[in-house]
């Protein structure tokens, strides 16, 4: 009893171990192991990892001494008001080394389990199994699967141990080894070049990705070391000797700091900075649409689910820094902001992946906004929910892509252009189907699991009394249930637009070039579409607003329903499904190559399809601005380089004065030693003849005077 | 009762070794065939053995430190006879010679 508790640790350490044995063994020569191994070594992580949510759901708990003890269930009253509470839950099991130590102090390292990371540890290792699953069948083809798997299952590890570490300095770790996978996993097909040399290629999307969230982890790293240097400490908890010990935060929250902010404002925000960057929040957002460049599992594992999801997940961590702050309000402005942005771009995107990446940047903006107006909750619960059916969405593009294939051949920009799909539902009727939930439940139409974490959010922004961030989630809400709408109907619905192109390459009969019809994907890809939209379809029923049970396990104040809010959220979500089928109901049928949208507001929307520039804003200000600074150290450096010429010219005189010093005086002194130093050598010489006898009696010779020594002059 | 100690001084047992141990190293500088080489340095050791055995019956026969000695200096000299002929053996094959004068590789 309680093993899975005591044994948590295994949860990071199983998808590691895959990593090293793929890496270290023969068996990366082995595409099919390799990924089966990956794949069961997760799903042993995903059942250790259920048994925990069990029994931290039960309420078991092991102190530091190894006693076990039952808690009573989270009891929590209702919140009532605009105030933010928060309460700092006991962990459930702390386990910790030493690390580093230097004379008394040390960093204690190690792992806590608490209600919210069970619960997200639970919800990261299901995702990342199903998408494991679908890797199989979707990179079977793909000759560095090996390659592939390892780095999978290496950022799984990392995040499932960025998700427990008990150590600020831990979750640090944790989250560079992510960006450090995200990076490799988003150049994976690094060799892959584009007909068009202004289309981003993966190795410049990887680069890209790397640098911007740089800047955010840079400036969260400086934040930890404030951090550290007002607490003395990075450990998680609110005990003595921790970062949310209620003294430290009452001292922090008035005390005057850099900037005319509190010492916690100048915490936080620098936090914020880190989450900003890795949550891909305006203005550091750029990176993650560019992120699709990758495969798709994973686009779906790491640039929906789990990493960017990191981000909300370390302001909800250190969220007793953010209470005591005023910087709040700046987390509601940059999340609905992103919301709403996000939100508008994806109306004016065609390429399957991005407009899901645009819909993951909105939907982390509805998070973010949740935590900057004090519902935690609710922001945990859009976090794990948005999780299921964006990662079933992104595999669900995935199958599609896969299908796809066959008909255009394996060219990704032909093959993810929604223009170039249609009526996909009557080839791929599996995918059509989970697909179809996933859209329901990102929708926010009931009883989808979207729909009930989303009505959470925008009930707290109801409560709050903040009706900017409620109008801009609110629109953003109408947007997504668009864009959404008019995905569905160009790649499910209506005739299927690259059938010309079955019909011209028939005659090429080739099997790689495409030329066949679109087809449902293996099993090994359906089963896992099939488990997230059971996922996606129930995952609402974790925090029905009649049970509360995800506030109760969280420990959080409850929301008593709120039938406004509930009413806005689903008119804005049928009033945008309802305008998304009026415009594209017939889109792109009868030989029309203009978007519906673009014929109406071809300014706008033309503004939309290129990003609203803000690419070619940071090329035209950043880089421009690095190009300038460059060009100048340019001409620094030669005139350093002018004046650095004058100075060995003075140099070079004073060198030949001094070697006609050298050669007069010093050389003949040094030639005559050297000469002594020969002759004195090829006298030397003649002792060297090479026979073992000859040294043994010169080193008996030398026991001897030696001896004689001892003997006659140190003892008299 | 008259015991070995008592009838011979210490100092015999010593001149003994010491001549045993001149013969050895005689032995080991003016031979020319390497096993005859191999046999002076075994002479050698065993005038050290001499010692160690003479030592520790005369001055401190209560320890075990001089008889302990000794046998790892046998040990140590059966060792490295076998490694000795080894080489010697090697040398052959090399040189078709054990004359160690003709072993000169060392000369600088």
């Amino acid at each position: 009893m309680l093993s899975f508790l005591q044994q948590a640790w295994l949860i990071p350490l199983l998808p590691f171990l895959a990593f090293v044995i793929i890496t270290l063994t023969p068996l990366r020569r082995h595409n099919r192991g390799s990924a089966l191994l990956a794949t069961l070594l997760i799903g042993v992580a995903m059942l250790v990892a259920l048994g925990l949510l069990y029994e931290v759901t039960d309420g078991w708990q092991i102190d530091s001494n190894g006693a076990l003890a039952q808690l009573p269930v989270n009891q929590v009253p209702e919140a009532m008001g605009e105030q933010i509470e928060f309460r700092t839950l006991a962990p459930h099991i702390v386990r910790t080394i030493r690390w580093a130590p230097a004379g008394d102090s040390a960093i204690r390292l190690g792992f806590l389990i608490d209600p919210a990371v069970a619960l997200m540890l639970t919800m990261v290792t299901v995702a990342a199994f199903c998408i494991h699953l679908f890797s199989i069948g979707y990179m079977a083809e793909d000759a560095r699967q090996a390659r592939f798997f390892a780095f999978i299952a290496l950022f799984t590890s990392a995040m499932l141990l960025m998700l427990m570490a008990s150590n600020l300095i831990l979750l640090f770790i944790a989250w560079e080894l992510m960006g450090l996978c995200s990076y490799l996993l988003i150049g994976f097909w690094y060799d892959r070049d584009y007909a068009d040399p202004r289309q981003i290629t993966p190795r410049r999307a990887a680069i890209k990705a790397f640098i911007t969230t740089r800047i955010g982890d840079v400036l969260l790293m400086v934040g930890l070391c404030y951090l550290w240097f007002q607490a003395g400490t990075l450990e998680i908890g609110n005990g003595a000797g921790q970062v949310f010990h209620p003294d430290f935060l009452q001292r922090i929250a008035h005390e005057a700091g850099p900037f005319e902010l509190t010492t916690a404002s100048a915490i936080a925000l620098l936090l914020f900075c880190g989450t900003v960057g890795k949550s891909a929040q305006v203005p550091l957002h750029v990176w993650l649409p560019d992120a699709m460049e990758g495969p798709t599992p994973v686009s779906a594992l790491i640039h929906a689910a789990t990493m960017v999801a990191a981000g909300v997940f370390l302001v909800a961590r250190t969220y007793p820094l953010f209470v005591a702050s005023q910087i709040l309000p700046l987390v509601a402005a940059v999340g609905a902001f992103t919301a709403l942005f996000a939100a508008l771009i994806a109306v004016g995107q065609f390429d399957i992946k991005r407009i899901l990446a645009y819909s993951t940047l909105s939907q982390l903006g509805f998070m973010v906004a949740a935590l900057g107006i004090g519902g935690w909750t609710a922001a945990i619960f859009h976090l794990v929910t948005h999780a299921f059916f964006k990662a079933l969405l992104f595999l669900g593009a995935g199958s599609v892509i896969h299908g796809m294939y066959a008909t255009v051949g394996h060219d990704t920009n032909r093959a993810q252009d929604i223009r170039n799909m249609g009526g996909l539902r009557r080839f791929m009727p599996v995918t059509y189907w989970t697909y179809l939930i996933g859209y329901l439940a990102l929708a926010g139409i009931a009883p989808f699991a979207g729909f009930w974490s989303k009505d959470e959010i925008l009930a707290t922004s109801l409560q709050s009394g903040q009706p900017i961030i409620l109008g801009a989630l609110l629109l953003a809400s109408l947007l997504t249930a668009f864009y959404m709408t008019r995905q569905i109907l160009l790649v499910f619905f209506g005739p299927f637009r690259s059938a010309v192109a079955i019909h011209y390459s028939h005659d090429e009969n080739s099997s790689q070039h495409g030329g066949r019809e679109p087809h449902e994907s293996p099993r090994s890809m359906t089963i896992p579409l099939i488990i997230l939209a059971i996922f996606a379809l129930g995952a609402g029923a974790l925090n029905l607003p009649n049970s509360h049970w995800l506030s109760h396990f969280l420990g959080q104040p409850t929301h008593a329903f709120n039938p406004t809010a509930a009413l806005l959220g689903t008119t804005v979500a049928v009033i945008g499904i309802a305008l998304g089928f009026a415009l594209y109901r017939r889109a792109f049928t009868a030989g029309e190559q203009l978007d519906p949208l673009e014929q109406r507001m071809p300014g706008v929307f033309r503004a939309l399809h290129a990003r609203l520039y803000v690419d070619e804003f940071y090329a035209a200000s950043i880089g421009r601005l690095t190009a300038v600074l460059i060009a100048i150290s340019a001409w620094v450096d030669r005139q350093l380089g002018r004046g650095l010429s004058g100075i060995s010219r003075i140099t070079a005189v004073l060198g030949r004065i001094n070697a006609s010093m050298d050669e007069q005086i010093l050389n003949g002194g040094a030639d005559q030693l050297a000469r002594g130093t020969t002759a004195s050598g090829n006298r030397m010489r003649q002792l060297e003849s090479g026979k073992a006898q000859d040294y043994l009696a010169l080193i008996f010779g030398g026991v001897l005077v030696l001896g004689a020594v001892a003997l006659y002059l140190l003892h008299g | 009762m008259t015991t070995i100690t008592d009838a011979i001084p210490l100092s015999w047992i010593l001149v003994l070794a010491g001549a045993l141990f001149c013969i050895g190293l005689f032995g080991v500088l003016t031979r020319r065939n390497a096993v005859g080489v191999l046999l002076g340095v075994e002479l050698m050791l065993n005038a050290v053995n001499i010692n160690l055995i003479a030592f520790w019956r005369y001055l401190e026969p209560h320890l075990v430190a001089g008889q302990v000695f000794a046998l790892f200096v046998v040990v140590v000299a059966a060792a490295e006879a076998a490694v000795g002929l080894a080489l010697i053996i090697s040398l052959y094959r090399a040189r078709q010679t054990v004359n160690v004068d003709q072993a000169d590789a060392l000369q600088g």
